[in-house]
């Protein structure tokens, strides 16, 4: 084509469209197109029920501030990956919801987060406001990154109290040996003990983390998460596994609990229609169970913390579980004012009952005075009793880690309570993860 | 691509005044120009090979999602050859095609055979048959999740097939849930291809047959089979393909699980990529899923001959 002809122009437009369209692919320049938005600040959390009350703390927040607070919402499987594809886009919210620990350590060492010292400077309730063993789970080396903003949700053990009384177990378990005891009474009335979702994973998880923390104290894990993965060869730590390994070959679980979910309502159900005895479970287990069933939730429905194992060099009245959620502040945030005051929220007494109402419990110091305004107020001051007193308070294996561990993590259990790998596959798979 | 675009405007054809000799070819075909190739290469670049490149240099290095991305040379490469899930993950991907293929193509050639027919009660059959193609994927595996819950499911009600209804705690179990609920979705589409190609059949053939005294065992296994011949491989291809990116059946129906048991290719890619955040990982194998593909449909191709796409209707 070494002469002018009619198709010069055409070539020369699809080539500038295609060089467009291939920059506007790039996701945009990083001169005009990063100005933040003007006089209003995104906050993102996880789409749930419990957006009735970050709505209304926001609406709160409008009436009085210039800067206008936007909330977004993405529903629950998506949000980490939702996140943390927009968290390094000029479309990152000014604000987000987290769960501490490992979940936001990706994003302090990409240095996208604001360390919230200077807020808790000027206003130190930021900080003395909630309790401190939930406080310290979003600070990242001795840094505050989070703010607590639901509420608490510690693992108890759950129970059936008619299936318990028709087995002739008297009260729920308070040691191991208790525990594995009324496992053969169930067994004998033909009960399922323990019910597990073990096809969600996670729960098979809580039973590690649990044993664990009762066997080898909270310092294992500790040690593990900084990087000193010997600890996994330990022999506390063959120990826990040995004692799982000996709960599930017992019949505990039953022998269908790899194909049994928490999330598509399987164990819960098991549990509650009285095929079960025991369910280890997150305390919200109370509010899906009033839910569906709630004649079963104000009457038959059972809790106790886990049980000591004796021997043990952790403290039983150690937690695991979700301590809370958070909210982080993004460093580039046009309104770091705004965004300090609409934090002050997470404090106050609205958020306190808003949160009681709908069967959350706040980790604020003042919420032990609102106890009696929640949906089982038995309920709420047990937790808060154990929140309150827990030495350690165990932030789950798989939210501690960064979430590249998780798919690791969870395979791992699964693996192990199926009897496909051994303690020495268990091992080197827990090895294997970087901090 | 070329064959579907308008055919070149009279107005604007080569001058060959200028003394430059024209090429035989084109004068006699009067081709249409390279410019109407644009609209369509142009979207190809941008939305398969530009991001195919992108991938390719994004193999080769190591990045969360967050911040810039770090080249590391070929350390993906080298932990992706000594990654045993990634090994497990192509092995079972193959399970999964072959099995697909196995289950699927028999009964859908039956199905659409039988469908082809003229009588009226078939068509409302079929149409009823036809349904699972509505819905889709992720809504079936909900739904077959559901009925398979060994407590409140159908296995709970039938013990003596079931047992403890352990469907997917193990691997055999498992996989065979997902072969089921693929069949159970998909013979419907590859049973429309069948009955289409067997309703073109020339009844002359049968009409032939049947004057020679052969049965309907007979004909179908010598008229209509044979005529199937370029549907059949239509079909495989697009099972093997659709079976190699097979993705949210495996997510909602196990999650890969147990352990890694039903890991396939694509649900690990998914799961480094935008699990574990490792971009670097995941473009690794996408791009060796991307070889991989490319090399089976190419064989087939090859070896079924059709690339040549000979007539089933020779010899009529």
């Amino acid at each position: 084509m070494n002469k002018p002809s009619s198709r010069t122009p055409v070539l020369a437009a699809a080539g500038i469209l295609a060089l467009s369209l291939t920059l506007a692919g790039c996701g945009g320049g990083d001169s005009a197109a990063s100005d933040r938005p003007e006089n209003e600040i995104h906050v993102l959390v996880y789409g749930d029920a419990s957006n009735d009350v970050e709505s209304a703390m926001v609406e709160r927040f409008n009436e009085t501030s210039d800067v206008k607070v936007v909330l977004d919402t993405i529903p629950g499987a998506e949000y980490q990956q939702k996140l943390q594809t927009v968290m390094s886009t000029d479309a990152a919210p000014d604000i987000f919801f987290n769960w501490g620990g490992g979940s936001i350590q990706d994003f302090v060492d990409a240095d996208l987060l604001m360390p919230l010292d200077d807020f808790i400077e000027e206003d130190p309730k930021l900080k003395d406001a909630f309790l401190p063993s939930v406080f310290d789970v979003a600070t990242v080396d001795d840094t505050p990154y989070g703010v607590p903003m639901r509420g608490t949700q510690p693992v108890m053990l759950f129970h059936n109290k008619e299936v318990l009384a028709s087995a002739g177990i008297e009260e729920a378990p308070q040691t191991w040996d208790e525990l594995l005891d009324a496992v053969e009474k169930l067994k004998a009335a033909g009960k399922t003990p323990i019910a597990l979702g073990g096809g969600d994973e996670w729960p098979t998880q809580m039973w590690f983390s649990y044993v664990y923390d009762r066997v080898a104290g909270p310092e294992l894990f500790q040690s593990a998460i900084d990087g000193d993965t010997d600890v996994w060869d330990s022999e506390e730590s063959r120990e826990s596994l040995g004692m799982l390994r000996e709960l599930v070959d017992t019949g505990a679980f039953g022998t269908n609990f790899q194909s049994v979910k928490f999330t598509d309502g399987g164990s819960h159900t098991l549990l509650s229609t009285g095929q079960a005895g025991f369910e280890l479970m997150g305390s919200w287990e109370y509010s899906t169970i009033q839910d569906v069933n709630p004649e079963f939730a104000a009457s038959g429905l059972g809790w106790s913390e886990f049980p000591e194992i004796e021997g043990g060099k952790g403290d039983p009245a150690n937690l695991v579980g979700n301590t809370n959620n958070y909210y982080s502040v993004l460093k580039d945030t046009r309104y770091p004012e705004a965004a300090r005051d609409f934090l002050k929220l997470m404090y106050s007494d609205e958020f306190v009952q808003e949160q009681m109402a709908i069967g959350n419990l706040p980790t604020t110091t003042s919420t032990e005075g609102f106890l009696d305004q929640a949906t089982n107020p038995d309920y709420a001051r047990f937790q808060f009793g154990l929140v309150q007193d827990a030495p350690n308070f165990q932030l789950s294996w798989d939210q501690a880690y960064p979430p590249a561990a998780t798919p690791t993590i969870h395979s791992a259990v699964a693996d192990f309570f199926a009897g496909s790998i051994d303690e020495d596959g268990f091992i080197e798979a827990m090895q294997s993860l970087k901090k | 691509m070329t064959t579907l675009l308008p055919p070149r405007p009279p107005a604007a054809p080569d001058n060959p005044a200028k003394g430059r000799p024209v090429r035989a070819g084109r004068a006699r075909l009067n081709r249409p120009g390279v410019a109407w190739t644009l609209p369509a290469t142009v979207f190809f670049l941008l939305f398969a090979v530009v991001p195919l490149i992108a991938v390719v240099v994004l193999s080769f290095m190591t990045w969360t999602g967050l911040g810039d991305p770090k080249f590391v040379g070929t350390e993906n490469w080298e932990t992706l050859a000594g990654d045993s899930v990634m090994l497990k993950s192509l092995w079972l991907s193959v399970l999964f095609i072959v099995l697909g293929v196995a289950t699927q193509t028999p009964v859908s050639i039956l199905l659409g055979v039988w469908a082809a027919g003229p009588q009226r009660n078939r068509a409302v059959l079929s149409a009823i048959f036809f349904l699972p193609l509505l819905l889709s994927s992720a809504a079936i595996s909900v739904l077959w999740r559901a009925l398979l819950d060994p407590n409140f499911g159908v296995p709970a009600q039938l013990k003596w097939l079931f047992g403890d209804g352990n469907l997917f705690g193990n691997q055999s179990t498992a996989i065979g849930v997902i072969i089921f609920v693929g069949m159970w979705q998909f013979t419907p589409f590859h049973t429309l291809i069948y009955q289409g190609a067997a309703k073109s059949v020339p009844p002359v053939l049968y009409q032939a047959a049947e004057i020679d005294g052969a049965g309907r065992v007979r004909q179908f296994f010598s008229i209509t089979l044979p005529q199937l011949r370029n549907s059949i491989i239509t079909s495989v291809i697009l099972m093997v393909v659709g079976g190699l990116t097979t993705f949210e059946t495996v997510l909602i129906l196990t999650n890969g699980g147990p352990g890694t048991d039903t890991t396939i290719t694509a649900f690990y890619m998914y799961e480094e990529a935008f699990r574990r955040y490792n971009f670097g990982m995941g473009s690794a194998i996408a791009l060796v899923l991307v070889v991989v593909a490319t090399a089976i449909s190419l064989i087939m191709v090859k070896v079924s001959g059709y690339d040549k796409m000979r007539s089933t209707m020779e010899g009529v």
